[in-house]
């Protein structure tokens, strides 16, 4: 809905050893300690109140209150989401919905609803808060065709070796952040003017390169900023920065992509491709 | 200390003189062409940003110079405060909101805030600060006017209605549940005795709405959700009424409104579940719409839906903008829309009827070619999976909510544009997934440029590529526009400039560094014989004038 949330989605930070399996469905589960509880929420209150609900009210609600055979979704009812601390959700058990065919559970005791109400508010947080979302197992491609489409002629083999600078690359990397890196390499590729982006992402030797020319001379190095009235580049040699007034054409600049190939090739990927090459490059470790 | 008592004695000393209420804002004066005011949120009821003044233009513009700096003033000092919660939280310094300007005062918010700035000095007359009770705080879009009152929403979902000739509070109104992940963005519409809002917030899968209240009490008029109930044919673009009452569809943006018609036009929100489509057959009606509501009564008129069913969260929220044209030679009431599906489209808004989509760049990879009636149709191919799929543009989409804008002198519609990509991974398999269900990895945005498009044809006029930094584009693209009969568009070029840009060609006339890119739609006004032209740009608001 709104950028700035969706790129700051933070997808290393939840990152899951490769090939452990995803953990959104474990409600679903008999492994109870399986259950996944955001930090702030009492573990042990949430865990019991995930059998105490499977017991009690997953036959119409679901055995993790998504729903079931005839009751609502409970993750989703305006009654538990706006509930503190399991005062509204206990009211309405004392007196059930009789009207709607749900009954009393007046015999639940307080503590009882209190755990009920910690799981559905830990597993409403879970699906409110993207950044605790977890990527699932990715290695679902086939090697052998990565391998092929690695070394196919005009393909990554054109530029890399998997003896050389992709030597270990497996290890390197998780298998998210490996399949991130086959599309495009680059750490700055964040968008923004400031810390990652603009301000350090001239570290990277993969960073656009400029070319300068004026009537004094050549100056080559890795852009900074380019705009319509200047150009700022950084010469990874000396460390320094130097920046160059512009006036229409004057002075020339050209501005090449190390990473032309990578950006090019956006364009072509098909999904498929990728996870064979991602499954074939994840096998170095 | 010292510093206080100088305080009290200046307001004991102005305030008399300053609590005369002035005559106000008559409610019918709002929505004419922006000339010596700026009544809402794009200047008028068109959604177009156009100014017909020029007294800035394409010679003089070399001239302009800043007159004043207003840099946001968030300090609980001196301000009148209000709000349910306990404690101040932290500021957030990028002003998205578009100020109003009435009788020489600008009116603007943050989340949490809101401001009187004197516009021929740029000096604070008062700030109001809400107490919170949580909610996201990522952007406040600006105020409403009517007569005397202020209103704006709040991260909260209060609607707060001020005095503006002093801020003080005269009630608020809980418009949602901050507990059900609602949070509250929009700049308050107002037509005639009515005031148009909407909260936004898609965490949860809640119910989205447009509300008609009364801008004396803040009471309820009507209210329209964004999706079906039971008894609506259009139910049957969903599995259930569950499906539907739980899918969201925010319409986070302040509307666009044709007097003539009657009809009240604002774009819908994505479905919810977000990204996670498989509890949601269908369509998913009124989601990622564009919807023509009658007024006085809030039913919905007609709806064209640019992303059926959508996994991407790509949304309608974008500019709605009201041309008076012609098309294939004959002058029509049209309407035209660049959105995050990467596509520009114009529909006649009378009838609604569809007149023409065109791909705003290359490399659209979440839709194969349009149907009959110029919808995008989705690739099931894309939708989210385990193992990811590149999906262009990211969700953030190929343009966003900063205001596009509509010369009617140079006929051109202006909008930033990017190309992007992204991978969205599925992260709940659940038959029925909650809140996104999937997690999005940005690859980066490869391009990002400033576009004209004739929108007879929908065909790219001009476009001017924006800066670059060491990894490529460093903006979106997307930015708030304001075009003049002065022959010029205000923009940015994505790292950090402020640029007059020649309509007809998009060569940059003139510009000034103001370290990061502007962050709300521009305005313009005339004051004392003198064309203002304003811009925020991350915690400060600048005004330029000529020398």
């Amino acid at each position: 809905m709104i950028w700035s949330i969706a790129l700051a989605v933070s997808i290393g930070s939840v990152m899951p050893a490769a090939g452990q399996p995803q953990q959104q469905t474990s409600a679903d589960s008999d492994d109870q300690e399986r259950l996944q509880v955001p930090a702030q929420f009492d573990r042990a209150s949430a865990t019991r109140g995930q059998s105490i609900l499977a017991a009690n009210c997953g036959f119409c609600h679901g055995t993790n209150g998504r729903g079931g055979a005839g009751g609502p979704d409970l993750t989703r009812s305006p009654l538990v989401q706006e509930d503190v601390e399991g005062r509204q959700i206990g009211e309405l058990l004392k007196t059930g919905r009789p009207g709607q065919g749900m009954p009393s559970f007046a015999q639940l005791r307080e503590a009882e609803v209190k755990d009920i109400a910690t799981f559905l508010h830990s597993q409403i947080y879970l699906n409110s808060d993207r950044r605790l979302y977890t990527i699932g197992n990715i290695l679902v491609g086939d090697p052998k065709r990565g391998q092929s489409i690695f070394d196919s002629p005009g393909g990554c083999a054109s530029c890399h070796s998997v003896e050389n600078d992709l030597k270990g690359i497996g290890a390197r990397f998780d298998p998210v952040a490996l399949q991130r890196r086959i599309l495009l390499p680059r750490a700055g590729s964040q968008i923004g003017v400031g810390p990652g982006g603009g301000k350090t992402g001239y570290l990277d030797p993969n960073a656009l390169q400029a070319t300068i020319t004026t009537h004094v001379g050549r100056y080559q190095g890795r852009l900074v900023r380019l705009s319509d009235f200047n150009i700022t580049i950084f010469d990874p040699v000396s460390g320094a920065t130097r920046s160059f007034t512009r006036s229409g054409n004057e002075p020339a600049v050209t501005i090449s992509d190390p990473l032309k190939a990578h950006v090019d090739r956006l364009y072509q990927w098909n999904d498929r491709d990728l996870h064979d090459v991602t499954a074939y490059l994840a096998g170095f470790k | 200390m010292i510093g206080k008592l100088f305080f009290s004695v200046i307001v004991l000393a102005c305030g008399p003189a300053l609590a005369q209420p002035g005559p106000g804002l008559d409610p019918k004066d709002i929505g004419k062409a922006p000339v010596d005011m700026w009544t809402t949120y794009n200047g008028d009821y068109s959604g177009r940003r156009f100014s017909t003044l020029k007294q800035i233009n394409q010679d003089s513009v070399k001239q302009l110079s800043l007159a004043w700096v207003y840099r946001l003033n968030f300090g609980e000092v001196g301000a009148i405060t209000g709000g349910e919660g306990a404690a101040p939280v932290a500021a957030t310094p990028s002003i998205k909101s578009v100020p109003l300007m009435v009788d020489g005062v600008l009116y603007f918010s943050a989340p949490d805030h809101a401001w009187a700035v004197d516009a021929r000095t740029g000096r604070e007359r008062w700030h109001y600060f809400w107490k919170t009770t949580g909610g996201i705080h990522i952007g406040n879009r600006g105020v409403g006017i009517y007569k005397n009152w202020l209103y704006f929403l709040t991260p909260d979902d209060y609607l707060v209605s001020l005095d503006a000739a002093t801020g003080k509070e005269r009630w608020h109104k809980q418009i949602a549940n901050v507990r059900r992940e609602y949070f509250s963005t929009m700049a308050p519409v107002v037509i005639g005795d009515k005031l148009l809002i909407s909260p936004g917030g898609d965490s949860l899968d809640v119910p989205g709405f447009v509300e008609a209240r009364n801008p004396e009490t803040g009471d309820v008029i009507w209210r329209w959700y964004t999706t079906p109930r039971k008894g609506d044919p259009a139910l049957a673009t969903w599995p259930s009424e569950e499906s539907a009452i739980a899918g969201a569809g925010h319409a986070w943006l302040p509307g666009s409104y044709d007097p003539e018609l009657g009809l009240y036009y604002v774009g819908t929100g994505n479905p919810n579940p977000v990204l996670a489509g498989q509890s949601r057959n269908g369509d998913n009606l009124w989601t990622c719409s564009i919807v023509a509501l009658d007024i006085n009564t809030g039913k919905l008129r007609w709806s064209y839906q640019v992303s059926p069913h959508d996994t991407h969260d790509f949304d309608a929220v974008q500019d709605v903008v009201l041309i008076d044209g012609l098309y294939k030679g004959k002058p029509r009431k049209l309407l035209a829309q660049a959105n995050r599906t990467g596509n520009f489209f114009l529909l006649d808004r009378v009838t609604g009827e569809h007149l023409l989509t065109t791909p705003l760049v290359q490399g659209l990879n979440w839709f194969k070619g349009y149907s009959a009636n110029g919808q995008p149709m989705r690739d099931p191919g894309k939708d989210p999976t385990v193992p990811g799929v590149l999906v262009s543009p990211f969700s953030s989409g190929t343009t966003n909510w900063p205001p596009a804008t509509f010369s009617p002198k140079s006929g051109l519609f202006y909008v930033g544009a990017n190309e992007s990509f992204s991978l969205f991974y599925l992260t709940d398999t659940d038959a029925r997934p909650q809140g996104y269900g999937a997690a999005e990895q940005s690859v980066g945005v490869v391009k990002s440029s400033l576009k004209a498009i004739d929108y007879q044809t929908g065909k790219i006029v001009w476009e001017r590529s924006l800066g670059k930094g060491p990894s490529g584009p460093q903006s979106i693209g997307a930015m708030g526009l304001l075009s003049t009969a002065g022959g010029l568009v205000f923009g940015n070029d994505g790292v950090g400039d402020f640029v007059g840009y020649r309509d007809t060609d998009g060569q940059p006339l003139w510009h000034a560094d103001l370290g990061v890119n502007s962050s709300n739609g521009p305005t313009t006004y005339m004051l004392d014989g003198k064309q203002y032209v304003l811009v925020g740009a991350g915690d400060a608001i600048y005004a330029f004038a000529l020398q």
